[in-house]
């Protein structure tokens, strides 16, 4: 399957940081800091409530009322569903997809080895997330928007590890087609 | 029902946002990983700065929500590093995984899954592992201004700071074809030098070899010297350092440039730290003022000579026809810039004109007589860190000049 390489953004870079600031600005002014990391964790734990209530009710995490409630963060992530699928429909960006540029160029586009990665990745992204309470936006910019002492080791670690495994894995650039480079 | 709806419509413009502005891009996300598109990058460093400040103004204005997450040092470095292979892996975060599923791609609705399950595993593994691990340097919910006993206002020029530089580092570079501008202003004619000066060019050549690595070591020499510098400030300031009788005792290369509070000279007393103690040992003036005596003679000399190879550089382009001239004149000049910035102005001219060095007792000085008002606090920070940050910056746009320089150079 032929995909399009990277598409170019709707709107320049800062007109996009700018966007992305003000939704963040607008949050901690309405309700709370933009985490939607966190709702999968209560996903799971609600899940868990049904399945295993015992061990639900005994969990020292998950036991908590925090965990329990279907609240703002709740609909925080499912408003972000909504409205990233509206978007991409409108901006006719909506389009079935399963590798990347960077991808193909270093792993001649197997599918399977791709969904596979994705998969593996987004079980460690998960678990660092709930490690460090929050993900790059949780942590990284709301953490920074508030001067959280928090967000310094993140940011170190989320870069330093980040550009060197992204080194290892994708260690061919991209072709001079004026994407990617 | 206002939470829901709130939180419905805030995340439908939040997910609308991330597909409009390209983060739902794996290759974005990658490439800025692998430091080759930094669009990624600068559109979320812009946004941490647009949310910085106008947190900040809605936090003096009393109606910031602030969710401020416990500062659990271990969890946090793993953590992040978990998030970043994550991120590496697949181009996804938790949050635009979510965003890019929605828009139909398949890889990251495999990233998804994979989150359901790592949200699993998290809550498997806490009660034994991750709620012992929270335990360990954990200073809670805490900020920065919070952790140094400082108002928010310099650590917002220091985060502003730092986004400027980011993207100033990461704009899309110029072509870097050789300059050869028509005039030098030194009256010579770069395009005038005879055909077969091959010699020349080598020696020139080998020339900016050597040029280039004293150059880059000078640099890094400056550029310790001024965070040495620097963090003997915030020590000082931060409490971190008993001003005792020893403040500033005879050891000043100049005298103190503010004139001292009648009050605070009147009597000397020992200053209790205000915040906790960073440090496994005592610091006294004396430590800093040997310090500072040092790592001041060391920023002289270093900087005189990074203008004088900056000097020799340009002379070197000229004489030699070598490609770059626009670059190393600009490289030049701002290295004067910033040994002019960082001279210590303030012995000849006083409070009218001052330099980024400063004498320990002007710093004990000033540290003891303490912040007045929002005016009196916005000066201090500027003097003793403005200056610098102004002085840090100029120094690296003269060191990228240079570099842009020495390629064009070697390439020609």
């Amino acid at each position: 399957m032929k995909e399009p390489s990277s598409q170019t953004p709707p709107v320049p870079w800062w007109t996009a940081g700018i966007l992305l600031g003000l939704v963040q600005v607008l949050a901690i002014g309405l309700a709370s800091s933009l985490d939607v990391s966190s709702q999968l964790v209560i996903a799971d734990a609600k899940t868990l409530e049904h399945v295993a209530p015992e061990y639900a009710e005994n969990h020292p995490l998950i036991s908590d009322k925090e965990y329990n409630k279907f609240g703002y963060g709740s609909w925080l992530g499912i408003g972000l569903v909504l409205g990233a699928f509206f978007a991409a429909l409108h901006l006719r960006m909506w389009k079935v997809r399963a590798t990347s540029a960077w991808w193909r160029r270093n792993h001649n586009d197997p599918v399977l080895l791709r969904l596979i990665a994705g998969f593996c990745g987004g079980l460690c992204a998960m678990l660092g997330a709930g490690l460090a309470c929050g993900g790059v936006i949780g942590q990284f910019i709301g953490g920074w928007a508030q001067l959280s002492l928090s967000a310094v080791p993140f940011t170190v670690a989320v870069f330093g590890s980040g550009m060197l495994v992204a080194y290892l894995i994708y260690p061919k650039t991209l072709a001079k087609d004026g994407r990617g480079q | 029902m206002a939470i829901p709806v709130v939180g419905l419509i805030l995340g439908a413009i939040f997910g609308a946002s991330l597909v409009l502005t390209g983060l739902t891009d794996p290759d974005r996300i990658i490439g800025s990983l692998r430091l080759k598109d930094f669009h990624a990058l600068r559109t979320v460093v812009v946004s941490v700065l647009i949310a910085l400040l106008g947190t900040w103004l809605l936090g003096m204005g009393g109606v910031a929500h602030l969710d401020i997450k416990p500062a659990a040092i271990v969890t946090l470095l793993m953590g992040g590093a978990l998030v970043g292979i994550g991120l590496a892996i697949t181009g996804f975060s938790p949050v635009t995984g979510l965003a890019c599923a929605a828009s139909g791609r398949i890889d990251a609705l495999a990233t998804v899954i994979g989150m359901l399950f790592g949200a699993h595993v998290y809550i498997l593994i806490y009660p034994s592992i991750v709620a012992p691990l929270e335990k360990i340097l954990n200073f809670g919910q805490v900020t920065l201004p919070q952790v140094t006993g400082t108002s928010e206002i310099p650590w917002l020029v220091a985060v502003f700071a730092a986004g400027i530089l980011t993207l100033i580092f990461t704009r899309r570079g110029r072509s870097e074809h050789a300059e050869l501008p028509s005039q030098t202003g030194l009256g010579v004619s770069e395009g005038n030098h005879p055909a077969g000066s091959a010699a020349l060019t080598t020696d020139g050549l080998d020339a900016v070899g050597v040029l280039r690595m004293w150059k880059n070591f000078l640099f890094v020499v400056i550029v310790l010297s001024l965070v040495l510098l620097q963090a003997m400030f915030w020590l000082t300031n931060t409490g971190q350092v008993e001003l005792g009788r020893d403040a500033g005792s005879g050891a000043g290369t100049g005298q103190s440039a503010i004139e001292a509070n009648p009050s605070a000279t009147a009597a000397i007393e020992t200053q209790e730290p205000a915040a906790p103690r960073l440090l496994p040992f005592d610091l006294t003036m004396d430590h800093i003022t040997a310090a500072v005596n040092s790592v001041n003679a060391v920023l002289i000399f270093a900087s005189v000579l990074y203008v004088a190879t900056a000097y020799v550089a340009l002379s070197i382009s000229i004489g030699g026809g070598l490609g770059g001239l626009g670059h190393v004149s600009r490289a030049f000049y701002l290295s004067v810039v910033v040994l002019i910035l960082l001279l210590p102005w303030q012995i000849l001219f006083g409070r009218v004109g001052l330099g980024v060095i400063y004498a320990p007792d002007e710093l004990a000085d000033s540290c003891m007589t303490g912040a007045g008002g929002t005016l009196q606090t916005a000066l201090f920070y500027l003097r003793f860190t403005g200056t610098w940050a102004l002085a840090m910056l100029v120094l690296i746009l003269a060191q990228r000049r240079s570099i842009r320089w020495t390629r064009a150079a070697l390439r020609q």
